[in-house]
């Protein structure tokens, strides 16, 4: 049951960025169109490429799939709403991040592409990056809840938000979540204009649809970890905890959304400077600071 | 009971047997590489089978794991390094080509 | 006790036959994958024996280790894709003869040895990571802070080994050694 309620509220999550998303790009606000647009890849021919890697090559959408419903599966809606409450919970999102590196190297190499190939590889150095940087502002958090289990780290933001008590741990792990979904200005892998696609690229039909739904729910999956770790999960006033857990979810998908499309696309040599010569020493300076004020501040 | 142990050991002992195969039969740095790392992956499964069915209140077990990962991922970057050095110097890290690195 | 068993076995084989696979495929970055799934399945089995924090750690360290080794793979290796068909190995006799006895030596004494009582019950997961943090900050000091300082000397070594010489030519202007 619990499951269900879980995965409904993490598809029909996606579907709604999607369809903010098509208002954003195309002014009108269709709520159909994703669905629609996904039945009509269904019936699109599959297209594969001369000599792939079959194995990769199938293997790579779904591997993204289930890694965005595994990242979701241990982050809680509301205090009994959640699939499989781990003990190491907030580390286990970041090992089912790490399996989008992997998604998409067999999505890059597979295909027998280059643009693909240089689209797999390019995302390698910002998931190595970018992983590093999401997992240190977790350590903070899970610092001031005295737990790594989700519910609890929820529970130590009754009073007080992590957003204010811990706001340059937030910073870095919003920059990186974008970077771990690949959305824009981070989306060297499937870089539109540059890369024809990138990893994109050699997709068609049921293979694609799995594809872009695998990125939304991804992006939905960083967004829940994000309100779950910093922006106080389901505590809220009047709305039930479910509802608070829910707007603020959208809340900051649709902010990502949003946020990539003012932006340029930063060049990978940039991407990786700034994450590890500044985000890397900023996010070690967070872990003392908010250590010193664990232990100063009663 | 002592079965689950048994499953566990075997594991071990059989992923070891192959890390050393691959570790001796290979010719190129990266695949003996990962013959390495399959030999520390079966020594990795009987720490932990060791501790939980045998020792589950020492910590020692748990921590000599950490020990054994933190060694797998040092010796892969200083491995990585020395094969970014050896393939700039003479253009491959074939084993089968190192004959002026002996002695 | 019977569903441990089971679960071990399934993950076991899934570890062993990918760790075969390594060696079987003349794709590179198939090899470099199937020794990435057979860690996880690896990581998997640590998972459950209720160690999950050595389980989830190792899920996630092995993700980006062996995917940094896919592309050294395609670096270095003459023929990534596999499709040419060589063969890379060498001393095969040899090599197979120890691991059979390397395996073999393991399974008899995984199989004749004593190994007394066996703890049905594990400690919880929250109090595992609890009382692992205690270990490591308390009697265990010493290792941590040796395998940190381990850690960044072999960071600094890699980067130092790995950068290219910098030489200065007979002008006195720097010239890269290629």
């Amino acid at each position: 049951m619990t499951v269900a309620i879980v995965l409904l509220t993490l598809f029909g999550s996606a579907w709604l960025l999607a369809v903010i998303e098509g208002w954003t790009v195309t002014g009108r606000l269709q709520p159909a169109a994703p669905l629609l647009s996904g039945l009509a890849h269904l019936g699109r021919e599959s297209i594969v490429p001369r000599s792939p890697d079959r194995v990769f090559f199938e293997a790579a959408p779904v591997l993204l799939l289930v890694v965005a419903v595994l990242g979701a599966a241990v982050l809680p809606l509301a205090p009994d709403l959640v699939i499989a409450d781990l003990g190491t919970g907030a580390l286990f999102i970041n090992a089912a991040l790490a399996y989008v590196l992997v998604a998409l190297i067999m999505a890059g190499w597979g295909p027998n592409g280059a643009y693909a190939m240089i689209g797999g590889w390019r995302f390698l150095g910002q998931l190595i990056a970018y992983s590093m940087l999401i997992v240190m502002p977790i350590t903070a958090v899970a610092m001031r809840a005295e737990s790594l289990v989700n519910t609890a780290i929820v529970g130590s933001q009754a009073d007080l938000w992590n957003i204010v008590y811990q706001p340059l741990g937030f910073v870095l792990f919003y920059i990186a979540a974008m970077a771990l979904a690949f959305r824009s200005p981070f989306d060297l892998p499937t870089a539109e204009g540059e890369l024809a696609g990138g990893v994109d690229a050699e997709y068609t039909g049921v293979r694609l649809a799995v594809l872009r739904l695998a990125r939304l729910t991804l992006v939905v999956t960083l967004a829940a970890a994000t309100t779950v770790f910093y922006l106080g999960g389901w505590h809220g006033p009047l709305l039930p905890p479910w509802a608070w857990s829910l707007i603020k979810t959208l809340a900051v998908a649709v902010s990502m959304l949003l946020a990539g499309g003012y932006l340029p696309r930063i060049r990978e040599a940039d991407l990786m400077r700034w994450c590890w010569t500044l985000g890397i020493p900023l996010a070690l300076l967070n872990i003392v600071i908010v250590g010193l004020l664990i232990l100063v501040v009663p | 009971m002592t079965a689950v142990l048994i499953v566990a050991l075997l594991t071990g002992a059989i992923l070891f047997g192959i890390g050393v195969y691959g570790a001796l039969s290979q010719t190129n740095l990266v695949m003996i590489m990962m013959g390495v790392e399959l030999m520390l992956a079966g020594a990795m499964v009987n720490l932990v089978a060791f501790w939980r069915f045998l020792h589950p209140k020492s910590y020692s077990g748990q921590m000599f794991v950490l020990v054994v990962m933190t060694v797998m991922a040092v010796e892969m970057a200083v491995g990585f390094g020395v094969a970014i050095a050896r393939f700039r110097a003479i253009g491959s890290v074939e084993m089968e080509e190192a004959e002026d690195l002996k002695g | 006790m019977g569903a441990q068993a089971f679960f071990l076995a399934v993950f076991g084989l899934a570890a062993i036959g990918f760790g075969v696979a390594v060696f079987r495929t003349s794709s590179m970055v198939r090899s470099a994958l199937a020794l990435l799934f057979s860690q996880t399945a690896v990581g998997c089995m640590f998972l459950v024996m209720q160690t999950e924090f050595l389980g989830v750690l190792q899920i996630m360290m092995m993700a980006t280790e062996m995917s940094i080794m896919a592309i050294f793979m395609v670096m270095f290796m003459m023929d990534p894709g596999g499709l040419g068909g060589m063969d890379m190995t060498h001393q095969k006799r040899f090599s197979i003869g120890a691991g059979v006895v390397a395996a073999g030596a393991a399974i008899a004494v995984a199989l004749l040895a004593d190994w007394g009582p066996v703890t049905v019950q594990a400690p919880a997961a929250a109090m595992q990571t609890r009382e692992l943090g205690h270990e490591l900050l308390g009697r265990s000091m010493l290792i941590f802070e040796t395998a940190g300082v381990t850690i960044l000397t072999a960071m600094i070594a890699a980067t130092a080994v790995a950068i290219p010489v910098q030489r200065l030519a007979d002008n006195g202007d720097k010239e890269v050694s290629e």
